[in-house]
């Protein structure tokens, strides 16, 4: 049986559609939500983020996985309130974006406990909301390097991932030998890891997304959108088209099509920062797509990114 | 009320500084460890967190106390609804505080910013985030503002002072600069030192409260004779606690009345440090009336009563937090 969790129940993989696999309802650093600048009312949240979602949906888009750990603002009784109401299924995770996004109680906890939160929160549910965990998220922190934490939480994961047959999915993909190594060491296939954000304007250059691939990992083009040519770019911003042909040239012809997956790591509402005005999940439907039917992609292939791969990735392995 | 008395903030509103009472300064109500309101084998259930603190201070008040200040901060647990509630039920005075540290403590939001490169907060963002608790009021996360706080709270990292916790100590002091409230600092490693950069902000010495001077480390560094030379106050917050790190409280009884001998009766303030629930960490289960029925049985036997008992358990904490 093919399951995969959402935040109203697992759902069968062939249900999930067209599914943009790196993305946030609404993210903030922790602490953020003790600084009112960032704060909105429930109206203003809703108001921000339902038009982006029924867009979404109308446009062919049918799952959502939110990449926000915990910590940074995942809240998923109100995802399942705007998935029940979008008719978009919403898949949350478990695990943090980074060390340096785990509050103190998690950054002191060795690895069987982190693993056991991780197994806790797919297996039984996140917190009292009875939802499940779809996806495990890890990530190194700000400084380039996998601090001691991050790796911990990477094997919590990895043996979380073991355990449930849940994947994972990475916050950068920079220092993967250490990466890689923790995965080997615990057994669990590359192809089980997501690893994100291999297109980001910091660190592409340093990312080693063909060897990660030649190791079997999935490889996540999913900050599509934050574009050099926006009003105010963030900093972590690219030129469209350096990206875009980066993302052709790893295709390879097509050759590597299987282990991609692109998504646009967009806000629908900031928690605790200004987000980036005009960037939402519809830029897969508005821009993305169209840019590779004209770079040559077909139907086919399309479907392959934002279909079959993601199904396939997100399919429980139990 | 004449025009000229003061009050102090609690989380009923201001209350007059004279009607406090016994005062514990350094206590915690509800305290959380950060992330642990996320754990998967822990739960907050209100009810009974509510039944448990209500018992412990109605158990406070009933042995002669009046006030608990909670000085854990805004990012440790406090929860202004159930306090408010708490005090109503009570009768006890509650007195909530703004600040937070040490570094470690902090959310990754203050440490790595989404900025490039991400630069922790400098001190006049903290002075900023905690002078609006004060003038605009304690925030419940994304929910409102509540009211003033009555203290501004930091402390040190154990191993020494980081840059963010200095970023911290001046934050907070320019916080209570700016609003006429308190600074309680829990001393990391030099507890002379770290007074000194809270002073460096130009806050009178008298407004500066140093905790954690009942450590033997701290004893053994005189650290409490120098923080009362100084003219701040000096903490003794570990009332009841007599472990590898803490004097006993026959020693810290005899600390006491040396520093009352020396002169410095209107420079001592006495503190259980109490969790009345902890999560996500370990407990100090002791009543905070420990105070009450078991140390000051202590002072007295050693000649310090009276007037000198009175300073120490009213008089100084209600000038600490009477607002300037």
């Amino acid at each position: 049986m093919s399951r995969v969790n959402t935040v109203l129940g697992p759902v069968p993989a062939e249900e999930l559609g067209f599914v943009a696999i790196h993305e946030h309802i609404g993210y903030g650093m922790p602490g953020s939500e003790l600084d009112t600048r960032w704060w909105k009312t429930p109206e203003q949240r809703y108001q921000e983020t339902v038009p982006k979602l029924r867009r979404y949906h109308e446009l062919g888009g049918r799952t959502f996985v939110d990449a926000t750990g915990i910590c940074n603002g995942r809240d998923v009784d109100y995802y399942k309130s705007l998935s029940a109401k979008t008719g978009v299924h919403i898949v949350a995770c478990t695990g943090f974006v980074g060390g340096d996004t785990a509050l103190p109680f998690f950054a002191r906890a060795d690895v069987d406990y982190l693993t056991r939160q991780f197994v806790h929160e797919i297996t039984v549910g996140i917190g009292d909301t009875g939802s499940l965990a779809g996806v495990i998220k890890v990530g190194v922190s700000r400084g380039g390097r996998m601090t001691n934490l991050d790796k911990r939480i990477y094997r919590a994961a990895a043996r979380a991932a073991l355990t449930t047959g849940v994947p994972i999915l990475t916050h950068l993909a920079i220092d993967a030998e250490n990466a890689v190594a923790i995965f080997e060491e615990e057994g669990l296939p590359l192809d089980r890891v997501l690893f994100g954000h291999v297109d980001d304007g910091v660190n592409a250059e340093k990312t080693r997304d063909v060897w990660l691939a030649e190791k079997g990992g999935r490889i996540g083009f999913d900050t599509f959108g934050y574009e050099t040519e926006l009003p105010d770019p963030p900093f972590w911003a690219r030129p469209r088209k350096e990206r875009l042909d980066h993302f052709l040239r790893f295709l390879d012809g097509g050759r590597r099509l299987k282990q991609v997956l692109a998504s646009a790591d967009a806000n629908c509402s900031p928690l605790g920062w200004p987000g980036v005005k005009g960037h939402t999940v519809n830029y897969l439907f508005d821009d993305l797509v169209p840019d590779l039917r004209d770079a040559g992609l077909d139907e086919a292939a399309i479907r392959t990114i934002f279909v079959d791969n993601p199904a396939d990735f997100l399919t429980l392995q139990k | 009320m004449s025009v000229n008395s003061t009050t102090v903030n609690t989380v009923l509103g201001p209350v007059p500084a004279d009607e406090l009472g016994v005062v514990s300064v350094h206590e915690a109500l509800l305290s959380v460890l950060p992330g642990a309101e996320h754990a998967f084998d822990i739960t907050l259930d209100r009810a009974g967190i509510f039944e448990t603190l209500a018992a412990k201070l109605r158990d406070f008040r009933a042995h002669g106390g009046g006030t608990i200040v909670d000085s854990t901060g805004m990012f440790h647990g406090r929860d202004l609804p159930l306090y408010e509630a708490l005090s109503r039920a009570t009768g006890v005075h509650i007195v909530a505080s703004t600040g937070q540290g040490p570094e470690e403590l902090l959310g990754g939001y203050f440490l790595t910013p989404q900025t490039n490169p991400p630069t922790p907060w400098p001190a006049e963002k903290f002075a900023d985030l905690f002078t609006r608790e004060i003038t605009e009021g304690m925030v419940v996360p994304r929910v409102e503002r509540r009211r003033p706080a009555g203290l501004v709270t930091t402390a040190v990292s154990r191993d020494g002072m980081t840059a963010t916790d200095e970023s911290l100590l001046r934050g907070a002091a320019r916080a209570a600069l700016a609003t006429g409230t308190a600074v309680s600092l829990r001393y990391g490693d030099d507890a002379a030192g770290e007074l000194d950069i809270v002073r460096d902000e130009k806050l009178p010495a008298d407004r500066i409260a140093v905790g954690g001077l009942d450590r033997k480390e701290a004893v053994d560094a005189g650290g409490p004779e120098k923080i009362a030379a100084r003219g701040s106050y000096v903490v003794l917050d570990h009332v009841g606690t007599e472990d590898a790190e803490h004097l006993t409280d026959d020693d810290r009884a005899d600390l006491v009345a040396d520093l009352v001998r020396a002169g410095y009766a209107d420079r001592i303030l006495l503190s259980v440090g109490a969790t009345g629930v902890a999560k996500g960490h370990p407990a100090n289960d002791l009543p905070y009336s420990h105070l009450l029925t078991a140390f000051v049985p202590l002072l007295t036997g050693r000649g310090v009563g009276g007037a000198d008992l009175d300073r120490i358990l009213r008089a100084n904490p209600r000038d600490l937090l009477a607002v300037r």
